[in-house]
């Protein structure tokens, strides 16, 4: 178990500017997610953290000891870590036992030691009498499952999780959720684990870090990001809230032609401003403006409602009403969160 | 990584830019008009037969092996596999073996079918026996990237055109047709460069017809053969074979491009064959006769040449040739020399390749792939040039160390290698591609340092890829000839000199004994490769 510090870490490829200017703190044993879309930079920061990639500005440190910075960078395989790859990266031509084994190996763990800690490896991840299969003869889910025991059988000082459930379909994608949620629960190494699916970071995650372009939006606890985002990014990226462009003007917001009284508690000085509110916080058949359906989705347990405001549309989600596409119907806000435009 | 590129252009550099330039240079001789030699009526003869056997055995692959790739690719034609093996087989050989089968079939006098059917029916010497040969040899330069272009396409395309309302013929030249014709015509191109570098094929079926039927590359040896008053003539005239190969090289190139844009990459490809219904039969019993004719009789023929007592007399078999072949020391010699050279052109060629594709430098890439499309006559003449007398390098006044090349086997092994680098750079760099980068670095994570992790994790991903490269460079270099034959020091032979001394000359049952042995090789390796192949493709 150990800490890991980032101090206003740089990575640019060619002219594109990936990484700018991240600063993180992992307490020892904590387990972070960074959540971010496609291209944030969320994978290159954790390469770096690795030591895959090289940082052009800032400094790394685990557990105190700089990895990466101004005095240097120590290679990855002297960090002392365990990584799981969106890509499995089980090695074809070794069997189960070989592959997790290799860690020892390097470690120069004797014979009857490693046997002994990869017996143990294979019963974490439940692949108890997988031993001797080669990785041609497993499904997705054990080949993730062999990663994870190769990973944590050296007893890495952090765990880096690369988008490690992305190429799994959904029963297996929560099963083995749940799976790493236990393992955490057991062995408390520190974790930080890349995704870009909300649902993963917040239920695993001690925080989450929501990442945008290439900076951090926000860093907090999986409640607190979910109920109080700092930033249109976030209400956006988490929570699916419909972001609306428009101007407050005496506890009103006005967007696209319509005025919406904004909900009790929330106010904000006249001006420019952003205003974003989940689909489920709207209100069907509230006090506010009239607007046209465009479609009705069955959900489920709900219906999604589209519905055209000025030249975007709006997403809301409620009981199942009869009305047809066409038809008009009212809403109020139930709650929003408002920024600066 | 960047000591050890210059390392790798700096031997490119000495071992064939420096050559190639000094054959450039030599062709300045102020004493010969270039003009005057390309239009001596020797020379526009020979460019004449270059152009129409090349273009001739062109046109015979792409003839043969589109229709042939349709059928395997696309059709539910019986014996799929065994046609695929069959057609693909002649990569494997050299083309001598197959000219040496059809003179034992269609010598004018004593070829086995002449024999049969009357003298004079068939004539393999002159042109058309030529394109026909070097067309069968070249034949899987069309049918396998073909093959490939075509199953790359899914049946949703095709299905779609039913659907459209097309019959299923039309379909065939609506659909599939037209998407791999770029990587048809592109193989083509590569076909005709194959035919006008063959020097082989040209010699036997050319230089004792009736009337001669010159080549570029025959000429260019026979001028080499006159020594030094010849020497400048085949420089010049090696020009010309150089300006046609780059010529033919960009066509092929710019054709390959245009079909690359529009097949998906191979992943998740869902091939429904269509059903052949009344045209089963026959459609098999042609492709059968294809098989019979352009493969199975011309090596057949090899083989009864072998236990013929006499050769183009159908008296009775005999063990005499093998049992001569077999106890010459001078056989076993050129056997051992020829293993010797070619192990070790195979290893060089693997190891300098896997190193170049390592670099993953694309310069270094293009340079180690541009010797194989040099005609061999032109990169043997260069090397020939540069090397025949020993070089000395000298540094600070002095000599650091001498290259004396000429006339010893070294020259044959560099010759080699330098010819053959593309399989190795192209095939390692091909593995490399496919390598999923995290499989090295979960080694890395796990405590292994750079070497290390690519000892345990890539370079296993690679054994397939490498070992095709030494096997197929290994097999390309045992019966090499037109290297071989410009190049082979005094006194001494190899199997392609012997093999091409004993058909042209002297003894063509003895010939046809090594050809055997050969061909048995290739099989044998064919299988060895098999046990080294993945064992379960994911």
């Amino acid at each position: 178990m150990a800490s890991v510090q980032l101090e206003a870490v740089h990575k640019t490829y060619g002219s594109t500017h990936v990484v700018r200017g991240i600063s993180l703190e992992v307490a020892s044993g904590e387990f972070i997610a960074l959540l971010g879309p496609s291209g944030c930079g969320k994978t290159t920061t954790l390469r770096m953290i690795a030591g895959l990639e090289a940082l052009d500005a800032g400094t790394i440190r685990i557990d105190g000891q700089e990895v990466d910075g101004a005095s240097g960078r120590v290679p990855p395989e002297r960090r002392k870590l365990g990584m799981v790859f969106q890509s499995y990266a089980v090695w074809p031509h070794k069997s189960v036992a070989q592959n997790i084994a290799y860690p020892l190996l390097l470690q120069r763990v004797a014979g009857s030691e490693i046997a002994r800690r990869v017996k143990e490896a294979l019963d974490w991840v439940r692949l108890g009498p997988f031993g001797d299969r080669m990785p041609s003869q497993l499904s997705g889910g054990q080949l993730q499952r062999v990663a994870i025991a190769r990973a944590l059988v050296g007893n890495p000082r952090v765990l880096l999780l690369d988008e490690p459930l992305s190429n799994l379909d959904a029963a297996l994608r929560e099963e083995l959720r749940g799976e790493i949620a236990a393992l955490r629960a057991r062995l408390g190494t520190t974790m930080i684990f890349v995704t870009h699916d909300q649902h993963e970071a917040l239920a695993l995650a001690d925080r989450v870090a929501v990442m945008n372009q290439g900076v951090i939006e926000q860093i907090d606890a999986p409640q607190r990001i979910y109920q109080s985002p700092q930033t249109a990014f976030v209400a956006g990226f988490v929570g699916g809230a419909n972001r609306l462009e428009g101007r407050v003007a005496q506890g009103r917001f006005v967007c696209g032609g319509v005025e919406f009284t904004l909900p009790p508690g929330l106010t904000a000085a006249d001006g420019p401003a952003i205003l974003a509110v989940r689909p489920e916080a709207l209100e069907l058949g509230g006090v506010g403006p009239s607007l046209p359906l465009l479609a009705r989705l069955f959900l489920g347990s709900a219906t999604e409602y589209r519905l055209q405001l000025g030249d975007t549309v709006l997403r809301a989600v409620g009981p199942t009403l009869d009305v047809k596409p066409g038809a008009s119907i009212s809403l109020g806000l139930k709650a929003a969160h408002l920024y600066p435009g | 990584m960047k000591r050890a590129s210059w390392a790798l252009f700096a031997g490119l550099a000495l071992f064939f830019l420096a050559p190639l330039a000094l054959l450039l240079w030599q062709a300045r001789d102020p004493g010969l008009r270039w003009t005057d030699v390309w239009l001596a009526p020797e020379s526009v003869q020979a460019l004449a037969g270059t152009l129409v056997t090349s273009l001739g055995a062109a046109l015979f692959a792409f003839t043969v092996a589109v229709p042939l790739a349709l059928l395997i690719a696309r059709t539910t034609l019986p014996f799929r596999g065994v046609f695929q093996a069959i057609f693909t087989l002649p990569a494997a050989l050299p083309p001598f073996i197959l000219g040496m089968g059809w003179v034992s079939l269609a010598n004018p006098r004593a070829g086995l079918l002449n024999l049969l059917l009357g003298p004079g029916t068939f004539d393999i010497y002159g042109r058309l026996g030529i394109s026909f040969v070097l067309g069968s040899a070249g034949l899987p330069l069309v049918f396998l990237p073909t093959l490939a272009a075509l199953s790359r396409i899914d049946s949703s395309l095709e299905e779609a055109a039913r659907i459209s309302g097309a019959t299923p013929l039309r379909t065939l030249f609506a659909v599939p047709l037209p998407l791999a014709l770029p990587a048809a015509l592109s193989g083509t191109a590569l076909c005709f460069l194959f035919a006008a570098s063959a020097f082989g094929v040209p010699y036997l079926l050319g230089v004792t017809a009736s009337p001669p039927t010159p080549t570029l590359t025959t000429r260019i040896y026979g001028e080499i053969l006159m020594g030094q008053g010849g020497l400048p003539r085949a420089v010049v005239l090696s020009l010309e074979l150089l300006v046609l190969a780059a010529g033919v090289l960009v066509a092929s190139r710019a054709l390959a491009r245009r079909g690359q844009v529009r097949l998906s990459s191979g992943k998740g490809v869902s091939v429904r064959p269509m059903e052949l219904g009344r045209w089963k039969w026959p459609l098999t019993a042609a492709a059968t006769g294809t098989a019979l004719v352009l493969v199975v009789l011309p090596l057949l023929a090899v083989a009864l040449t072998s236990v013929q007592p006499v050769w183009g007399q159908l008296t009775g078999l005999s063990a005499k040739h093998w049992s001569a072949v077999l106890s010459n020391p001078r056989t076993i010699d050129a056997t051992l020399r020829s293993l010797l050279l070619a192990a070790s052109a195979a290893t060089l060629v693997t190891l300098i390749g896997l190193g170049i594709a390592l670099t993953r430098r694309r310069s270094l890439e293009l340079l180690a792939g541009a010797p194989y499309a040099i005609p061999g006559t032109v990169l043997a003449l260069a090397l020939l040039i540069a090397y025949s007398r020993d070089v000395r390098f000298v540094a600070f006044e002095r000599v650091t160390f001498v290259l004396a090349l000429g006339n010893s086997l070294w020259m044959l092994l560099v010759a080699y290698t330098v010819k053959h680098l593309a399989f190795g750079a192209r095939n390692a760099a091909d593995g490399l591609a496919q390598v999923d980068s995290s499989l090295n670095e979960a080694a890395r994570l796990s405590g292994a340092g750079p070497g290390r992790a690519f000892f345990d994790a890539t370079l296993p991903q690679l054994r397939a890829t490498l070992t095709a490269a030494f096997v197929v460079t290994f097999l390309t270099c045992v019966t090499e000839l037109t290297l071989s034959v410009l190049l082979i020091p005094t006194g001494r032979d190899v199997l392609g000199t012997l093999l091409f001394e004993l058909q042209s000359y002297a003894d063509p049952g003895s010939a046809a004994v090594i050809a055997c042995a050969f061909v048995l090789l290739v099989v044998l390796l064919q299988f060895v490769q098999s046990i080294f192949a993945p064992k379960e493709a994911r």
